[in-house]
């Protein structure tokens, strides 16, 4: 296993404010992820969790901070050229170009890798199709990693939730990213498929080497695959620790649980 | 496999039965066929704007016209051969349609639909009026070329194009730009969370469909072998629009059939109002065409939001090498996937 190094941030979200007309939806939060980390952030519905996301993807401009990336600031660099530089991140409804199977999905988010021009792949030259060969390939091995293989053909139209949650993720590791940031990607799983989930998490972690970020509402899996979690309560930091600092924490818990409450989960 | 050789032989025979229509067809309608051909690439490239990229557009007459009288004018004032006229209206039509891509990348939905239509009255009002390029009034002559030249050779080079253009459409899609063009439609977002350059596919859409639609005007230009101003009004911009909704906007066996419908339709209807002498024919003439067009549109709308695409969807995906359903999820997918199917 790959020895998370909090020390040298892989993301480095530096005191983030942004501010939509009378809500300060983010106040000055700060976040760290370390190579190979899986970084949670819990808080209640509107606490800012997504809204963080859309600042570090690039969808929003914070008002003020900065976002680095493997130590490069990217506060004002575009979504794509984020993603091309190795951060993957799923929507929290769900990213997917419905009208495509899930291969079709897996190859098209490819994008960014793909070498060969435009006009060689129209005409058909061979490097081209050898390449577009090598990205079902590839899609494919994402799909059995997902253990999504049976769905393959399938259109994105038809599925349920869950299932296209999963898709979802498959279709951002196809992208090939350093950085992972799920935004409750188990909204519509049972309790049996997130803890196969939170096991593929860990070998996200183990075996591509990814450092993950996760928003999820379901807090016994965010203390139970993380190292380290965040919890965000109405757009601010309320407390950060390991996952027995933040399960032991009164104040998390009476934001989550309500008054009187002491210990999460 | 085993619907392998069925397949192949109404392939074949569909074939053949384009092949023949212009052998078949009285010589008076010879150049509605040709029409029919440059309506199917008119919609092919509505398809890639509104189909793949999910832009609107209500100034496509525009871009047939930039390419018509280029052509018309290379063919005719510059002496350049066919080939090589044909070539200037695409590029012509790839750069016009740069400029209201530019402008589309700032706008979006209605206000894009409204800056097309005032994209294609400019055109009309303004570009088509500059005497030394379009003739003016009288109109840009534009001769077809010497192994074209007369109506039944020239209607089969305007299929051939067309297949060629299919042929092109097809490949777009099985590749990275055509990919990447199609996910932006679905949610801009997604598109850029996996690295796809928005600005630059949305802008790569615009100059592939002005290339189409040019190397469409151009073909157009030398149908009647006169091109004027008249040809590119809003009305034809609207009748683009319909025939690609109508045909099933993102399916490109659709939109081809959508637009050889729109293009027959008036002819049609003023047969069926000389040869049927009974009610309800005698009161249809062409001029019913607009709102036959507006039915048509409700009933896709309401009944068929994939046109007559959705309508023959069993029969595309057996002839694709699927299984005969209109659902492909219901039944076990053969192969398939990207580009597989043409």
């Amino acid at each position: 296993m790959l020895a998370p190094d909090p020390a040298k941030p892989v993301l480095d979200i530096d005191s983030v404010s942004i501010r939509f007309g009378g809500v300060q939806a983010l106040a000055e939060v700060s976040l760290k992820i370390g190579e190979g980390e899986i970084v949670g952030i819990l808080g209640p519905n509107g606490a800012g969790k997504t809204t963080l996301f859309n600042c570090v993807s690039g969808f929003y401009a914070p008002n003020s901070g900065r976002v680095r990336l493997f130590g490069e600031d990217v506060t004002e660099m575009k979504p794509e050229d984020r993603a091309q530089r190795g951060l993957g991140r799923t929507f929290q409804l769900v990213g997917l170009v419905r009208s495509f199977t899930v291969l079709e999905n897996l190859v098209v988010a490819q994008h960014a890798s793909v070498r060969s021009s435009g006009l060689a792949a129209i005409v058909g030259a061979p490097g081209a199709r050898r390449e577009e060969r090598l990205l079902r390939e590839r899609a494919d091995d994402v799909l059995d990693f997902m253990g999504l293989t049976a769905f393959r053909d399938r259109r994105i139209g038809g599925l349920p939730y869950g299932t296209l949650k999963m898709v979802e993720v498959a279709a951002v590791l196809a992208t090939d990213p350093s950085i992972l940031m799920l935004d409750e990607p188990l909204a519509g799983a049972s309790g049996e498929e997130g803890n196969i989930f939170c096991d593929r998490v860990e070998q996200m972690r183990t075996e591509l080497g990814l450092s993950v970020i996760l928003i999820e509402h379901h807090v016994p899996l965010v203390l139970r695959s993380s190292d380290y979690v965040y919890v965000l309560n109405f757009g601010a930091l309320l407390a950060e620790g390991t996952p027995e600092q933040v399960r032991d924490n009164s104040e998390v818990a009476e934001a989550y649980m309500g008054e009187g409450a002491s210990t999460l989960a | 496999m085993s619907a392998r050789l069925p397949r192949l032989a109404v392939l074949g025979l569909l074939l053949l039965l384009v092949l023949a229509i212009p052998q078949v067809v009285p010589g008076v309608y010879i150049n509605v066929v040709a029409r029919a051909a440059v309506y199917g690439i008119v919609a092919l490239s509505m398809n890639v704007l509104v189909g793949y990229a999910g832009q609107a557009s209500l100034g496509h007459a525009a871009f047939l016209g930039v390419g018509a009288f280029a052509s018309g004018y290379a063919l005719t004032e510059m002496g350049m051969p066919f080939g090589a006229a044909l070539a200037v209206a695409a590029l012509v039509g790839m750069a016009a349609a740069l400029v209201l891509g530019g402008v589309a990348l700032r706008v979006t939905g209605l206000y894009l639909a409204l800056v097309t239509i005032a994209f294609g009255l400019f055109a009309q009002e303004t570009l088509f009026n500059i005497r030394s390029l379009t003739g003016g009034g009288a109109g840009q002559p534009a001769a077809r070329p010497s192994l074209f030249q007369g109506d039944v050779a020239y209607t089969y080079l305007c299929v051939g194009v067309l297949f060629l253009v299919i042929l092109f459409d097809w490949r777009l899609t099985a590749t990275r730009p055509g990919r990447a063009i199609q996910a932006l439609r679905d949610d801009e977002r997604v598109a850029a969370s996996w690295g796809i350059d928005v600005t630059a596919h949305k802008l790569l859409a615009f100059v592939i469909s002005g290339g189409i639609a040019g190397i469409g005007g151009g073909l157009f230009a030398s149908i009647e072998q006169i091109v004027s101003k008249e040809d590119f009004g809003l009305s034809l911009s609207i009748t683009f629009l319909l025939m690609t909704v109508v045909g099933g906007a993102g399916n490109r066996w659709g939109v081809v059939q959508g637009g050889i419908l729109f293009a027959v339709l008036p002819t049609l209807l003023d047969r069926t109002h000389a040869n049927f002498h009974v009610f309800p024919f005698t009161e249809l003439t062409a001029t019913w065409e607009p709102a036959i067009g507006a039915v048509l549109l409700l009933l896709t709308l309401t009944m068929f939001p994939g046109g007559i695409a959705q309508q023959q969807g069993a029969l595309l995906s057996w002839l694709g090498g699927g299984p005969f359903t209109r659902d492909p999820d219901a039944h076990a997918p053969q192969g398939g996937g990207m580009g597989a199917r043409p």
